[in-house]
């Protein structure tokens, strides 16, 4: 299969079951709620070192938002149930509730696990807190320096997928980068989809463990760095001399799906050879993400 | 069962007529013939609700009452669930001690909206009761939680007592509009006559404020105006006189 005469290679993206949260910042500019969200989502990559994963999902007009500011909607995941509210309690603590002219809100409503962050964040009040029950939905109110911050009680979690990916393969870095910006600027946006990695571009994709060192839980991906080529196992065509890798989790596997579909065509350009995906045999990951299938 | 129940007052009152039967909750698991059995009270003798109203619809917890309800008190009593609109105004004690549901009164109602029962430490408890019109006194008196919104003005001692809770009021609120507030918050929109003992903190956007108007606007559809949904707000705090917890915002324009 071609695309703009790229190859798609005959290959699967290998995905995980993630828990997963929404949060909607808002504030009194989208810039404010920006600030909030892009600290939010700081070190959020991989849970791999970052014990969660975390990006910007879209923005959000004020008809969209449920205190009628412009705001940003945020997708949150981990691993297990237990280090979801964990993380979120601390990261909107240090950066949404420091942040001037922010609010945060459920993005997940309909969803019955419910995880308590503002319920836990309102002791931040020190007793001079307060909570309001409007339209069903209970509202912390944190008094503030700058004058009060509302946060919702609790949050909406849900299974997630996390690590969906497509491997650009170049013959060159700039061609590699280029390809790499284009799929995200049409992934950008995608509703339930978050690119993780800084620009939603990883440059050191990992395999598992390590060919030498016990403690590392990934290492670099030496069958795809072009500067090994002539020394490893290489998956790389002798033409292709640059690789960058698209990560996207999201609230389900049709989203991903529609988000590659979109980014992978974008990617298929001049300097572009082929277009694969990480996998691990199908045997870690139950979500697989057929590159033709999807393309097809 | 039907979509909703219907009352319309038939044969009104001549004298007062306590009607506590009359809850959206209670409806839902009842008939026409059952409802209209209920009990009530017409000036201190007891009647059945049948003899006032024409009851239609069964087995629902939506319930509509049609009529001139001016003599007709404690509608909505204990209301735990459901929905009650009004298309008239209601005498006193609507809604009170209710625990859930929505009340939406199409006029005015009388003294202790929402308020607590004679002897009772706590007024609603939960739920949302909503007047398109004015209320008598002592409005929303000793309410536990919930909220009270009324569209007109608020007569004395409105919010009086209030342990936790909102009330908003967009018109005037009569002498006495929060004393002994324990906690909660009452928004006023118009003149408030504030006591004393409600002590100025600041002036800023309340933020649940706005989500709260917002959502009056939308979901019942009572008249908002943007400038008081972004609009600033005084904050009073009090009563100091109780525990200080509560406040009164009044709002003050953009």
């Amino acid at each position: 299969m071609k695309i703009n005469g790229v190859a798609i290679e005959d290959t699967f993206a290998e995905a995980f079951t993630m828990r997963v949260a929404r949060l909607v910042i808002t504030g009194r500019t989208i810039g404010w709620a920006k600030e909030a969200a892009v600290k939010l989502t700081g070190f959020a990559t991989s849970v791999i070192g970052c014990k969660c994963e975390a990006g910007i999902e879209r923005e959000l007009s004020d008809t969209e938002t449920p205190d009628g500011r412009p705001g940003v909607s945020v997708l949150f995941l981990t691993t297990d149930k237990a280090s979801l509210p964990e993380q979120l309690i601390v990261r909107v603590g240090q950066t949404v509730l420091t942040c001037p002219t922010t609010a945060c809100f459920d993005g997940l409503p309909d969803a019955p696990d419910r995880l308590p962050v503002g319920k836990a964040l309102r002791v931040f009040g020190d007793g001079f807190q307060a909570s309001k029950l409007i339209g069903g939905k209970r509202y912390w109110r944190i008094p503030v320096m700058e004058g009060e911050f509302l946060i919702e009680e609790t949050f909406g979690m849900l299974k997630g997928v996390g690590g969906g990916n497509f491997l650009i393969l170049a013959r060159d870095a700039d061609a590699a980068l280029a390809a790499a910006e284009a799929a995200v600027a049409a992934m950008t946006g995608a509703p339930g989809v978050i690119l993780p990695f800084p620009g939603g571009v990883v440059r050191s994709g990992s395999k598992v463990g390590s060919k030498r060192y016990s403690n590392m839980i990934a290492t670099t991906n030496d069958a795809f760095d072009p500067t090994l080529k002539a020394v490893t196992q290489s998956q790389l065509p002798e033409v292709v001399n640059s690789v960058l890798e698209i990560v996207l989790d999201g609230i389900d596997g049709p989203s991903i799906e529609a988000a590659m579909r979109a980014g992978i065509r974008a990617a298929c350009r001049r300097g572009v050879e082929s277009i694969t995906a990480g996998n691990y045999g199908g045997k870690l990951g139950p979500h697989h993400f057929y590159l033709r299938k999807i393309l097809g | 069962m039907s979509d909703a129940v219907t009352l319309s007052l038939t044969t009104p009152p001549e004298r007062t007529l306590v009607a506590d039967c009359i809850a959206a909750d209670r409806f839902a698991g009842l008939d026409a013939a059952a409802i209209a059995a209920l009990p009530v009270v017409h000036a201190g003798r007891a009647a059945t609700l049948g003899e006032f109203f024409r009851v239609r619809g069964e087995r629902a917890s939506v319930v509509r009452v049609e009529g001139d309800c001016r003599r007709i008190e404690a509608i909505g009593t204990g209301m735990a669930g459901g929905e009650l609109l009004i298309e008239g105004s209601v005498g006193r004690d609507l809604g009170a001690a209710m625990s859930g549901g929505r009340i939406d009164v199409r006029g005015n109602a009388g003294d202790n909206t929402g308020g607590a029962l004679p002897g009772a430490a706590r007024g609603m408890s939960g739920g949302e009761i909503i007047v398109r019109g004015n209320v008598g006194e002592e409005a929303g008196a000793r309410m536990r939680r919930g909220l009270l919104v009324v569209t007109g003005d608020g007569g004395r001692g409105m919010g009086k007592g209030v342990i936790a809770g909102t009330v908003v009021v967009f018109g005037k609120a009569g002498p006495g509009t929060g004393r002994f507030l324990k906690r909660g918050s009452i928004v006023a929109l118009g003149d408030v006559e504030r006591p004393a003992t409600f002590r100025y903190a600041c002036t800023y956007r309340p933020p649940h404020v706005a989500l709260l108007l917002r959502y009056l606007g939308a979901r019942c559809r009572v008249a908002v105006t943007p400038a008081q949904v972004t609009g600033r707000y005084e904050r009073y705090s009090g009563d100091l006189a109780e525990l200080g917890r509560g406040e009164l915002l009044q709002w003050v324009g953009e």
